[in-house]
């Protein structure tokens, strides 16, 4: 990949997703648009880039971006986050509801991994509260193929055997006749999926209780992560939790998110700062 | 250290899974067949076994039966690891005793992660 390339790339993500490269990161990005290459038969990127400039085109310039972005994930990932989710964080917020209603967001969901292990993990709490609370998990991500893979819920033979434990398999999932699994039915009425760049506004998306976003802030430029974190916490209803995953920095990008005292990755929206409305 | 018993036909098998296992810090014992296993775990009960499914002279749903009924047979962790990959043989699997159930072809994330499940790692 030629210089010229590589800046190019890494010019595109940082203004659609605001992802950051370093150009020693050239490799990731040969690995993550190797499948548009195929499929437009490109022989390199100097030539996908050469396109890109020479056709303009809003949609396959996102395409590109969203392409780059990690894919990375795995059910039950940041398990001890999940349990302080479900035993402190959501109880926590269904005892200030007054309908009994909550509503989830992962943010970044990637192919959907995330959003299915807590829709996995609120169905084996038979007899707490949460099991009569009426939880929404709303799943996004940037890229298009993602969120279709994720709403299909349908997993191969080595994304289902790691992070998952034979017993949550067979609860949840069915096996399909061609080997992968596919999440089962009453795991489906509780999540949705939809598009969504995070350095947009999320007013459509509606108010949240809780926000997981996990191993997506640590890999955005500084502004990127600002404009991010702000669209999140605008989001979230007073008293509501951020998680971001326990290795991620974020303290003190923005004022308007405080460090949790009780969970470690949480922040709460600091409802003293100005300028936070939620749709 | 933990000691695994690996009991599997395939001598390929045997070794790839046997490397995986001790880079998880275990100790490695072998058998290549479940009659073969159960004189191993009565002479020297492991902590863990990975456990094909298809073998000659015993296979590994017989031996898990047979062991579970032995003295100190409710000791071992018991992970399948085989072919048999729909859920009806999971779930007998599950009935007979296993632990935890590994779909072949694995790697070292998913023995690791099984193993994870079951508290060996």
């Amino acid at each position: 990949m030629q210089d010229s390339t590589f800046n190019e790339l890494a010019d595109l993500a940082l203004r659609l997703t605001g992802q950051h490269f370093a150009p020693s990161k050239s490799y990731l990005m040969e690995a993550r648009l190797s499948h548009i290459s195929r499929r437009e038969s490109f022989a390199t990127l100097d030539d996908l880039v050469h396109c890109l400039k020479a056709r303009p085109n809003p949609r396959f310039d996102q395409e590109v971006a969203a392409a780059l972005t990690s894919k990375r994930t795995q059910f039950f990932r940041e398990r001890e986050q999940l349990e302080q989710i479900v035993s402190h964080a959501l109880p926590q917020r269904l005892k200030l509801s007054k309908n009994g209603r909550l509503r989830v967001w992962c943010a970044g969901a990637s192919t959907g991994q995330d959003a299915w292990s807590l829709a996995m993990r609120l169905f084996e709490e038979v007899g707490s509260p949460l099991a009569s609370a009426d939880i929404e998990i709303v799943g996004t991500d940037v890229s298009t193929d993602c969120i279709e893979t994720a709403g299909r819920g349908t997993y191969g033979h080595f994304e289902v055997q790691k992070g998952l434990s034979i017993h949550r398999l067979m609860t949840n999932f069915t096996r399909e006749n061609s080997g992968d699994w596919t999440v089962s039915e009453n795991l489906r009425g509780s999540v949705q999926f939809r598009r969504h760049n995070l350095l947009h506004p999320a007013q459509d998306l509606g108010a949240f209780d809780l926000i997981v976003c996990t191993h997506v802030i640590s890999g955005l430029a500084l502004s990127a992560q600002r404009e991010v974190l702000t669209n999140l916490s605008r989001q979230l209803l007073p008293g509501g939790f951020l998680f971001a995953a326990p290795s991620e920095r974020i303290e003190g990008i923005v004022d308007t998110l405080k460090p949790s005292r009780e969970m470690r990755g949480a922040f709460e929206r600091d409802t003293t700062q100005q300028g936070i409305v939620a749709a | 250290m933990k000691h695994c018993l690996i009991v599997d036909d395939s001598r390929v098998v045997r070794t790839v899974a046997g490397r995986i296992v001790k880079d998880l810090s275990f100790t490695v014992s072998e058998a290549a067949h479940g009659a073969e296993a159960l004189e191993i775990c009565r002479k020297d009960m492991p902590d863990a076994i990975l456990l094909d499914w298809n073998m000659p002279v015993m296979n590994g749903l017989d031996f898990l039966r047979a062991l579970r009924r032995e003295e100190r047979g409710k000791e071992p962790i018991v992970v399948f690891c085989t072919n048999e990959n729909d859920p009806e043989h999971i779930s007998e699997a599950i009935r007979a005793g296993a632990n935890e159930y590994i779909m072949k072809p694995f790697d070292a994330d998913i023995v690791e992660s099984k193993f994870s499940e079951v508290g060996l790692v």
